[in-house]
């Protein structure tokens, strides 16, 4: 049996009201519902904001460069796929100066959770353009507005063939952790964009703004999450961000796909050397 | 481990004279890249292998897949031969291009086959003995197999006559080659066309013009790229995981890592840039696998970034590097020493790492091995630096001895001394820095691999003392490492006034200028480094003090390795240069002329 406390390492340090703790709280919820054993459990950061969150949370982590947490996430999974292992990115992590590694982690559909926390802003060096900042918005490196048209991780998930696509709300964590659940129950790669106010350097896109313009596709008739132009054209409302299961279908995870035997984890593999077989090898130089 | 080659007492130097009694040739296959120039320069090598001579090949091949020049030199000799000689005995040429932009290097009593229309014998006073001779592989291919890719097997045929090999030696090498994947009457055509040939050049050739080969007892021995050898030692060595992106000329080592690995429970990825290599390879090492990666020029560019975070976070990990000439995407078909400094210096912040440099395809095999080994022990980024000319070319050497090989994993604990671990601290500050690993899903062991500075846990601390203890704890692991470095060698002559330094693929025509040294009554040694960091500085300063004149041989235009010793060594002797920035490697003559000359 597990509790929230299990996951539980210190109490974070992000500024009151921030969103990274409703992702906090939402991941242990979702490793409570799973009831895994923290050491089962890794969790890889990027750089930003959201890369505290090692620091706090009891588990296994990798805390690796800006950008780089999907390379770093796959060959831990696929090193011991027994392992849950969760990625967090913030927006510049995932969608910038990560973006190649985002999108080919997901088509390569690697069994890992990826939680994108959006803030729209550059926020641990100050508050500079992200590439989701709204055009138009003034920041540290835009004092005119931004003149980058933002992009939508999600969008770009449904286009290159992503298997899991969500979206949750800082605001709203215990939907929040009922995504992050299914994802990680997820066989293949599972992405949760997550709106996240940022409180300090955003206070355009804050928790009422947020609350005025998302829409949940659970609550939209008919809506499906197996039917892919449903999911597009949900990503594709001019008024309203979708939140919820955006879209989801069934394809062979990476680890099967390449993986010898999955029950048979490399991490375990006993590497005593076979000098017969590797003889034999030699032989073919001869 | 490290005992596959001779040791330098046990060579016997053979001198100029007694060559010219074929107990050392070499053959050159020259024509246009989509010529078959490769398939006859490796067959040609197999069969001369296997007639128990010492082989080196080498290829001079543009970036390009059809169209442009390209040539392949098979080396062989009695004698253990570790590079090129100077001359070529044999030119077998697709076109006369070819004829023209090797001429020179044509022995005396060299003979040349050409495969063109406009061939004609050059004036006498041009050929100095060489015999020039029209064979229009081409159009006998065709008239009498009806494809023109036969030239290439007909031309094995022609050689085999000139060297005089035993047929039946071409016959099952074709067999082998061919009958798995093409079926029986593809190797019965084949082994048709190799009679042709042989008969043929019976036919154009006098007796006086064969360089007939003495056959010798094959003595264990086997014919290997490095690259191939990088990749049996990491699979001898317990790699389980590569990650790797395609680039020049390092690819083979994954194209033939990934025939093996799945078998061996393993696994190869390919990722969309060398950024997500190392990284990747870090992900699998923290996570328990023997990890590798490998590259060149502009993915070790790419590298850098991952290599400080494998450095901060002690994650062991195993990079080849086969250099090509730079800088930018410089020239991805030629082989260079031009990026020794980046992997010892390159990155950002200071960090323990380790560079090894094998000399002979024997120490790709054996550094590859210890590469993992060391790797594990001291928790740092050990790169394996060869070049293309090492990479890519083929040598013999005796058969690898995997009895040999040991598996050792260092601090990393057992799950059972984990448990019985108090307080694990996966950044234990400890007398030789190095601290103990646990995997994640291990009871007790949970931690951070952490890339900012960190405290004894891993996790964030920015005390200005912790960050001393911490600098210090990683910076002072290699500090009593150097027993399990490999020393450099001293190859020739025990005592001599001359005195080379060099590493890598160098060594082969170091090694031969030194015997047309001694030839010349010049006596001389070679320090050949096999460890580049942390640098050897005692073997590097008593050699600086045992010789007169220092020459430093590198494949590079600055000196990138005379840099580091006057890094290392204060003070430091008078070093001279022999540099070639060239695209083709050094030749022994390269190297002998400015030592002779600085004798005048």
């Amino acid at each position: 049996m597990k509790v929230k406390a299990s996951y539980h390492r210190l109490d974070p340090t992000w500024c009151n009201g921030c969103g990274l703790f409703g992702v906090f709280d939402a991941l242990k919820r979702a490793a409570v519902a799973l009831a895994i054993e923290p050491e089962e459990l890794v969790i890889v950061t990027g750089i930003g904001c959201h890369g505290r969150l090692n620091n706090y949370f009891r588990a296994y982590g990798f805390h690796g460069l800006h950008g780089r947490t999907m390379p770093v996430a796959t060959g831990i999974k696929l090193v011991n796929p027994g392992l849950q292992v969760v990625a967090v990115s913030g927006d510049g992590d995932a969608y910038s100066i990560g973006l190649g590694h985002f999108l080919h982690a997901l088509r390569k559909n690697v069994g890992l959770t990826y939680i994108v926390v959006d803030n729209r802003i550059y926020a641990l060096t100050q508050g500079q353009a992200s590439p989701t900042t709204d055009f138009g918005m003034v920041t540290m490196s835009t004092p005119v507005g931004s003149k980058d048209y933002p992009i939508d991780g999600p969008s770009l998930a449904l286009a290159a063939g992503g298997t899991f696509i969500a979206r949750g709300f800082s605001g709203e964590v215990a939907h929040l952790a009922s995504l992050i659940e299914r994802g990680m129950k997820h066989d293949g790669f599972a992405l949760i964009d997550v709106l996240s106010p940022c409180v300090t350097h955003n206070k355009l896109n804050s928790y009422d703004w947020y609350k005025k313009h998302i829409l949940h596709v659970e609550e939209v008739p008919g809506y499906s999450p197996r039917a892919k132009a449903k999911a597009w054209e949900a990503l594709n409302d001019p008024e309203k961000i979708a939140v919820g299961l955006i879209y989801e279908e069934d394809k062979p995870s990476f680890e099967e796909l390449v993986l010898p035997d999955r029950e048979k984890p490399i991490a375990s593999l006993d590497l005593k050397v076979d000098v017969p077989r590797l003889g034999k090898i030699m032989d073919g130089f001869r | 481990m490290l005992s596959n080659w001779p040791t330098p007492e046990a060579l016997e130097w053979t001198s100029q004279d007694e060559r010219s009694m074929i107990k050392d040739l070499a053959v050159m296959i020259a024509g246009k890249a989509g010529d078959g120039v490769l398939f006859t320069g490796n067959v040609l090598a197999k069969v001369l292998k296997r007639h128990g001579w010492e082989i080196v090949t080498s290829r001079d091949f543009p970036s390009n897949i059809r169209g442009e020049s390209t040539c392949y030199t098979v080396r062989a000799s009695l004698d253990k031969i570790y590079g090129l000689s100077d001359q070529v005995n044999i030119l077998l040429a697709f076109d006369c291009e070819a004829i023209l932009a090797h001429l020179p290097e044509i022995a005396a009593n060299g003979i040349v086959f050409c495969d063109g229309q406009g061939m004609t014998t050059p004036p006498p006073e041009q050929t100095l003995g060489r015999t020039f001779h029209r064979f229009s592989l081409r159009a006998l291919a065709r008239e009498q197999f009806g494809q023109e890719i036969f030239k290439n097997v007909i031309a094995l045929g022609a050689l085999s006559y000139v060297l005089d090999l035993d047929a039946s030696l071409l016959d099952g090498i074709i067999s082998e080659m061919f009958l798995k994947r093409k079926g029986e009457e593809v190797v019965r055509k084949n082994v048709q066309a190799a009679r042709f040939g042989y008969d043929k050049a019976r036919e154009i050739t006098a007796e006086t013009e064969r360089h007939p080969l003495a056959k010798k007892a094959d003595d264990d021995q086997v014919l290997i790229s490095g690259n191939e050898a990088i990749g049996l030692g990491a699979l001898a060595a317990g790699c389980r995981y590569f990650a790797a992106y395609p680039i020049c000329p390092a690819t083979e080592i994954w194209q033939w890592l990934v025939h093996y690995l799945p078998g061996f429970g393993g696994a190869v990825v390919q990722t969309e840039d060398e950024l997500a290599a190392l990284n990747m390879t870090l992900g699998a090492s923290f996570a328990g696998a023997r990890a590798m990666t490998s590259t060149s020029g502009p993915g070790a560019s790419l590298m850098m970034e991952a290599f400080s975070l494998a450095g901060m976070a002690e994650i062991p990990a195993v990079i080849a590097h086969v250099q090509r000439m730079g800088p930018a995407t410089g020239m991805p078909t030629k082989s260079q020493q031009g990026d020794v400094l980046q992997w010892i210096f390159g990155s950002h912040g200071e960090f323990p790492r380790i560079v090894l440099a094998p000399g002979t395809v024997g120490e790709c095999f054996e550094l590859t091995v210890r590469a993992f080994n060391l790797a594990d022990k001291y928790q740092c980024p050990v790169i394996i630096l060869t070049e293309l000319d090492m990479g890519q070319n083929f040598r013999t050497t005796r058969a690898f001895d995997f009895s040999g090989v040991r598996i050792e994993r260092g601090k990393l604990l057992s799950t059972g001394e984990l448990l019985g671990t108090a307080d694990f601290k996966r950044y234990e500050i400890t007398a030789d820095g190095i601290s103990p690993r646990s995997l994640p899903s291990w009871k007790n062991g949970v931690h951070l691999a952490e890339s900012l500075e960190h405290d004894e846990k891993g996790y964030r601390d920015e005390d200005p003392l912790n960050r001393r203890r911490m600098m210090e704890k990683r910076m002072r692991k290699l500090d009593q490492a150097s027993p399990d470095f490999c020393a450099p060698q001293v190859w020739g002559c025990q005592k001599a006034e001359v005195g080379f330094i060099g590493f890598g693929s160098t060594l082969g025509a170091i090694l031969e200028a030194v015997e047309q040294l001694r030839a010349k009554s010049v006596p001389s040694r070679f320090l050949q480094l096999r460890t580049l960091w942390p640098f050897p500085a005692a073997e590097v300063r008593a050699f600086l003090a045992e010789s007169r004149d220092i020459f430093v041989v590198e494949h590079n235009f600055s000196g990138e390795l005379a840099t580091l010793i006057k890094s290392q060594v204060s003070p430091c002797a008078e070093l001279n240069n022999i540099l070639n920035y060239s695209t083709l490697p050094f030749t022994p003559r390269e190297i002998v002329e400015p030592v002779l000359r600085s004798r005048r």
